[in-house]
């Protein structure tokens, strides 16, 4: 069992070598066995090693764990690969046929899978950063799978905004390597903590953490460096859309715990700041979500928007805090790739992508359509819905501070108002529309609505049982929690029919404001050069 | 243009608190992993060369994403260049008049020794700069003048790009042998304490695929860009 | 050379990522930025001066450079390589569709249609 998170590695990629290459009938199931295997293994892992995780450390090669490439899994870890598992079952299903062209696609499908395991397992830094550029062409590579002209354009400005973000992360791991003498990760974390040779007040060890934290941000899209996400995931295929949302994105966010973890010891307090990055990132996203009229750029715009909600979180020393946090990037996981994947299944029947146009979902597709209200009601935390956990969890670990609070409470009317106007898509009358019966996509969205559900039902025992965190002080069962989803709902439509259903020019601006590539740069380089005023030099 | 300037200051505050680390740097300067492999280096993995003691031993892991991220790349690049229609008489950007026949000349006097340098590279990686990577890389350069020799050459992609992924496989499989021999994942599969001699028989074994596996990767890459280049 | 120097060969890589209006012009800056890296990584891991970590029976005299840097940095130089290939193969295929490689220009032409 030591050996597992090896085969979880390597078992998707074999697999999708071995479906490159066969020109089977039906090879394409092989990825579905390839699957199951890997969801069986992950099972029998975690019921191994529960309640001693620390024996899941393994050098490989047997070298001393300074010099050699170590691999370590902790409840965070497995949680993300447990997340990881599920969402790559959702797409696969969603996706799955047996024509050949498929099998390219599920070749990199399940590249990616196994690469983004090794991203979650690894514990040298060199290796995250292999990784972390596999991830990078990988991805470029499904967004400009379907080989129109936007996708190739979104593809590239992705490529090199991600690879020069990348870099730097690449930087900052020389710098540590030449203090520490070791890119191991646990090595330099004990080292920080002890603090014999290196305290972590030297420029160095900053300047390398303000360096790995530019690479972070460019990742996970958080404020100033969120501007390939919408162009990538607004032209991506449905299916991709929902798993670089759902998922990659919430690889930098991942790298972020990790990365504040090793620098525990450096005594680097990163609250304020990260909770203002993820605040503007937040109000950012929904503001222009507001504006947007694409139904894929409004999501992808709300997939900011949520990683601001999530950094907003994880930004605070409090455990709760930052265990709310956590969640949310599961919940956001779940309802987005459902959004996601919803979205797809009506843009291709309506064969339109504008909200104004696609009318009558509710009567031409009412399967669809309930699930979908699942994700909308998830999203805007509705009671009794799992995005209504997390967003409890912030909301009372920033109460006491009244700013904190607004911000958050802004964010909600805006994202109930933007899901007020998608909501219009239900309804009017029946349309005919091009009837495509698949029955993975409906068994994908089931899953992925339940599985909202449940979560938002069952959190207490959950968390409890996953990360040792007691949370039972959040409960929908409380006037207050309607309460606030009302305001926020009544709200909401108060604000899209007073003023963004009118369209006046300011949200014509913000909709027609668009970031060119060598402005991205550059507030890419402002971003780092803010980092490092407040992380090095003050 | 006070947009350059303020671009200029922002990168000047990088260089500057570059420069201050750099001081740091100098202080704490910490030699330890240089110092155990310098000392153990050989013991351990049997190549002289310590860069192929790394690459192909203690840091097997990162080298086999190395070669998938190569892997991953001719695919990718091989699905964007394919067109919907098939050309078939598809005219190389190398037009052969238009070559010099001194560069031509000269490029069949020079691709054999290129090729036999490029394997000579490769198998000797273990004990002189070299290796998988870099030797494929100048194989792959001179498969690459072969198309000035022949312009009108005719490469099968499909052919090169099933070899490369059988490589791949092939690579795994040899790396991750010594889990039956000795119990540990991706290093030699001799034991521990085998002969250094012995030892060279995997490490040359994992630099020869890998060259191969590199220079078929490159050339798919660039007769793909040929390709492109109608 | 120096490390500092080295840093401003990135840095001048990032300047022209944020100031060039020309795909293949960014393309180039990052191969620059990347140059820089690898240029960065093996000064330092020479800084006390060696030779090649080519031993034989004996340590030379003097001590050897750093071997990790240079392992890691044909990683990175593969990476580098893999990532200008695929970007240059999707610059051609957006010139292609769009007939310009300029990115204010691919955007106009996007808004256009």
């Amino acid at each position: 069992m030591l050996y597992a998170p090896i085969a979880l590695i390597f078992i998707p990629v074999f697999s999708a070598l071995v479906i490159y290459l066969v020109k089977a009938r039906f090879i394409h199931y092989l990825a579905l066995i390839a699957q199951a295997a890997m969801t069986v293994l992950a099972i029998l892992y975690y019921q191994t090693y529960t309640g001693n995780f620390a024996d899941t450390f393994f050098v490989i090669g047997g070298w001393d764990a300074r010099i050699g490439i170590s691999l370590i899994n902790d409840p965070l870890s497995l949680s993300f690969v447990f997340l990881s598992l599920f969402t790559w079952w959702m797409v696969l299903i969603y996706t799955f046929n047996t024509k050949q062209d498929n099998r390219t696609f599920l070749f990199f499908l399940m590249f990616l899978q196994g690469v983004f395991l090794g991203l979650l397992q690894t514990n040298d830094l060199f290796n995250m950063f292999v990784f972390l550029e596999l991830t990078t062409i990988i991805v470029t590579i499904l967004i400009a799978f379907k080989k129109a002209g936007d996708s190739f354009r979104a593809g590239i400005y992705y490529l090199l905004l991600n690879t020069s973000g990348v870099l730097m992360f690449l930087i900052g791991i020389i710098l540590l390597y030449f203090t520490f003498g070791t890119i191991n990760v646990n090595t330099i974390q004990e080292a920080m903590q002890a603090g014999v040779l290196v305290t972590g007040e030297e420029y160095a060890v900053r300047f390398a953490y303000v360096l790995l934290m530019a690479g972070i941000s460019v990742k996970a899209a958080l404020f100033p460096v969120f501007t390939w996400l919408p162009k990538a995931h607004g032209v991506a295929m449905s299916a991709i859309s929902g798993l670089l949302s759902g998922l990659v994105v919430k690889g930098g966010l991942y790298l972020f715990i990790r990365m504040n973890e090793m620098f525990a010891g450096a005594q680097i307090d990163y609250t304020l700041f990260f909770y203002v990055v993820g605040a503007l990132t937040a109000v950012i996203g929904v503001m222009f979500a507001l504006t947007q009229k694409d139904m894929k750029q409004v999501l992808a715009y709300h997939t900011i928007s949520q990683v601001g909600i999530v950094m907003m979180g994880l930004a605070h020393y409090d455990e709760q805090t930052a265990f709310g946090g956590l969640l949310h990037i599961f919940n956001h996981a779940l309802f987005k790739t459902l959004l996601f994947l919803g979205a797809g299944i009506i843009i291709k029947a309506y064969n339109n992508k504008k909200i104004k146009e696609i009318r009558g979902v509710m009567r031409t597709m009412p399967v669809v359509s309930i699930f979908m209200i699942v994700g909308m009601l998830s999203i805007t935390g509705a009671p009794f819905f799992n995005g209504f956990i997390s967003k409890s969890i912030i909301k009372y670990g920033i109460q006491a501070s009244g700013i904190k609070y607004w911000i958050l409470f802004i964010v909600n009317i805006g994202t109930a108002t933007s899901f007020i106007k998608m909501s219009q898509v239900f309804f009017g009358p029946k349309v005919m529309t091009l009837r495509i019966k698949e029955m993975g996509q409906r068994i994908a969205l089931m899953t992925l609505a339940f599985s909202c559900v449940i979560l938002g039902n069952l959190y207490i025992p959950i968390s409890e049982g996953f990360f040792g965190i007691d949370v039972s002080h959040v409960s929908a069962v409380k006037w207050e929690a309607f309460f606030d989803y009302a305001v926020a709902l009544i709200l909401g439509f108060c604000f899209y029919k007073l003023v963004i259903e009118k369209d006046p020019r300011a949200v014509r601006k913000i909709r027609e404001f668009n970031v060119s590539f060598e402005t991205a740069n550059y507030l890419f380089m402002l971003y780092v050069a803010v980092m490092v005023v407040y992380f090095v030099l003050l | 243009m006070i947009k350059q300037f303020v671009l200029i200051g922002l990168l000047a505050i990088l260089f500057a608190v570059f420069f201050v680390s750099m001081q740091d740097i100098q202080e704490l300067y910490n030699t330890f992993g240089k110092d155990y492999i310098a000392a153990s280096g050989f013991a351990d993995t049997g190549s002289r060369n310590l860069v192929t003691a790394i690459l192909l031993d203690y840091r097997l892991f990162d080298s086999l994403f190395e070669a998938g991220i190569l892997l991953i790349a001719v695919s990718g690049v091989i699905w964007i260049s394919k067109h919907e229609i098939e050309e078939k008489n598809a005219q190389f950007m190398l037009d052969k008049f238009n070559t010099p026949d001194l560069f031509v000349t000269f490029s069949r006097l020079v691709y054999p020794l290129m090729l036999a340098f490029g394997f000579y590279v490769i198998i000797n990686g273990h004990v002189s700069p070299g290796g998988g990577f870099q030797g494929g890389a100048i194989v792959a350069t001179a498969i690459l003048i072969l198309y000035y020799i022949d312009a009108d050459k005719e490469t099968n992609i499909g052919l090169i790009v099933t070899i490369e992924k059988i490589l791949y496989i092939a690579i795994l499989l040899v790396a991750s042998l010594s889990i039956v021999t000795r119990g540990e994942f991706f290093t030699n599969f001799f034991a521990l304490d085998a002969s250094a001699d012995t030892k060279a028989i995997y490490l040359v074994l994992l630099n020869v695929m890998i060259g191969m596996k590199v220079a078929l990767g490159l050339w798919t890459i660039f007769t793909a860009f040929l390709k492109e280049g109608r | 050379m120096n490390p500092l120097l080295t840093f401003v060969v990135i840095l001048i890589g990032f300047y022209g990522l944020s100031t060039s209006t020309n795909i293949i012009k960014s393309v180039f800056c990052v191969t620059i930025i990347e140059s820089g890296v690898i240029l960065l990584f093996l000064n330092l891991g020479n800084l006390d001066g060696g030779v090649i970590p080519v031993i034989g029976d004996t340590l030379p005299v003097g001590g050897i450079a750093d071997p990790l840097p240079q392992a890691l940095m044909i990683t990175t130089i593969v990476i580098g390589s893999t990532v200008t290939a695929l970007a240059l193969m999707l610059c051609i295929k957006v010139f292609h569709h769009y007939g310009t490689v300029e990115w204010a220009e691919i955007l106009s032409r996007e808004s256009g249609k």
